[in-house]
């Protein structure tokens, strides 16, 4: 079964193909990077608009790489929400008129079960149940991954998601934007043991990532004259500080449910420090990490098309009258 | 009656209901503008003005400065808006701001100085100050014209409360 994928949640225009929830055909990603850059993150309604320019070219190139002819393709998913409104519209709406055009089954997808499901696009996936972190520019959660379309939300950010601090203190510093990697390379040539920013240890499997942004505020109003010469050495302790309770929580989580198992996914699993961190620390208490591949860390729509895939095979179909979202409640 | 009302809460916990109490009785669409430097506790009072809406619980109110906007359902729709990493705002309808403010629901502004001077004559101030390092103290200054039941709450606060 072979599947279109859309996603514009967010600054990526993504389509893909992928057959049977975990052969990718072919993975199109256009960032919109350059268009925000000026503004320190994503601006809404230039998303809209870029997404729109987009759209119909990057689908094109998904269908043309992958070898595809539309007449082979035997459903669609795209991305539903969480994610900026205006956005979403532009791939859901398209989705929805390609595939009714073409008479085909299609399906919403919610954005944070299509990163899930990017550990389904690698050799060996997990099998059910194992925990997953998902950590990204606009989420930090935890779930216990149960089937395809069953994951348990364990715990989340009240406040800032970790990617968000990684841009935050990135602009503090005078870094640029994206943060995660532009902190993740400056914290290379930083001693990250030198300065120690406190790490917020919420009850259960919570996050908070606020006052670690403010330490490092703090830490620069009270250092005026000498923080310029310590970047490396603040983005090494910062980064260390969130690496630190990433790692601890995600492995408490694992503990706690009896998994021998856990992925990592989203764009802040794209850091390498984070990769090792999880990597080392699972190995030694004999848990195996599901780590993707760096291109699929961050938005794509192969993932969304492998979540899909799962959906359209258990009979799900959305209605011409669904909508985009927002904001989900916690599941 | 006193259209500025000045008072102190004593924990996140406190500036929290206070943004409850207050959001219990905002009965008309708004603007909430928030002032406080970083770690003040903006985003926390937001916290509580959701639940006074009638934010369902399962949602996790949390930093908008990634989407800039995040909208809730409530009593009143809220729209949390975080403009700090914006170093000007020219163009209210590029971050889709227009639609927040088009007056069906209450907007919760972090970082208004980034809007253009003038762009919303009429909402609730809230001033926030104090130390980021010291949790145990927040000056909470609040300057509204219209919301009489908003108002006449501040104003009955204890002389303990208020400041």
């Amino acid at each position: 079964m072979k599947i279109l994928g859309i996603e514009t949640s967010c600054d990526e225009t993504a389509a893909a193909v992928v057959a049977d929830g975990e052969r990718i055909r072919s993975s199109v990603v256009s960032s919109q990077t350059d268009i925000h850059h000026p503004y320190g993150g994503v601006v809404p309604e230039l998303a809209s608009r870029k997404h729109l320019e987009m759209i119909v070219p990057v689908v094109a190139e998904a269908l043309e790489r992958s070898g595809l002819e539309p007449a082979d393709i035997d459903g669609v998913a795209v991305t539903q929400g969480p994610g900026l409104v205006g956005a979403l519209l532009v791939g859901f709406s398209f989705a929805k008129a390609w595939a009714s055009a073409r008479k085909l089954p299609w399906v919403g997808v919610d954005h944070l079960e299509g990163h899930i499901h990017s550990v389904f696009l690698e050799p060996d996936p997990p099998p059910f149940p194992f925990v997953a972190l998902l950590a990204s520019g606009g989420h930090t959660s935890l779930y216990h991954v149960e089937g395809h379309d069953r994951m348990i939300h364990m715990g989340g950010t009240r406040d800032d998601a970790a990617g968000e601090a990684f841009d935050k203190v990135a602009k503090m510093l005078g870094l640029g934007y994206p943060g995660g990697a532009i902190i993740g390379k400056t914290a290379l040539e930083g001693d990250p043991d030198r300065i120690r920013f406190p790490r917020a240890r919420l009850p259960g499997f919570d996050f908070s990532f606020s006052g670690l942004k403010t330490a490092v505020n703090r830490h620069l109003r009270d250092h005026p004259d000498r923080w310029a010469e310590e970047i490396p050495d603040i983005a090494a302790g910062f980064q260390e500080a969130v690496v630190d309770v990433l790692t601890e929580k995600l492995l408490a989580a694992a503990s706690e449910k009896s998994c021998d198992r856990l992925a990592l996914v989203g764009g802040v699993a794209a850091n390498a420090r984070l990769r090792e961190s999880v990597g080392r620390a699972a190995a030694e208490i004999g848990v195996a990490v599901h780590i993707p591949a760096i291109s699929l860390c961050g938005d794509n729509a192969a993932m969304i098309a492998a979540a899909g895939f799962h959906r359209l095979s258990a009979g799900q179909r959305s209605s011409l009258a669904a909508d985009v979202y927002s904001r989900a409640p916690i599941r | 009656m006193a259209t500025r009302v000045g008072l102190i809460t004593r924990s996140p916990e406190a500036t929290r209901a206070l943004g409850a109490a207050m959001g219990r009785r905002i009965d008309s669409p708004a603007v909430v503008a928030l002032t406080g430097d970083l770690g003040s506790g903006k985003t926390c009072l937001v916290q509580g003005l959701a639940e006074g809406l009638e934010v369902p619980p399962e949602f996790y109110i949390t930093s908008p400065s990634y989407t800039l906007i995040n909208e809730y359902p409530g009593r009143f729709p809220l729209y949390h808006i975080d403009l700090y990493r914006l170093d000007g705002v020219d163009d209210t309808a590029d971050i889709g701001l227009d639609d927040a403010l088009r007056g069906d629901g209450v907007a919760a502004i972090e970082w208004p100085d980034r809007l253009p001077d003038g762009l919303i004559a009429d909402r609730i101030e809230v001033r926030i100050s104090g130390d980021a390092g010291d949790e145990t103290w927040r000056r909470i200054e609040i300057t509204a014209q219209g919301q009489v039941r908003l108002m006449d709450y501040l104003n009955g606060l204890s002389e303990e409360e208020r400041r």
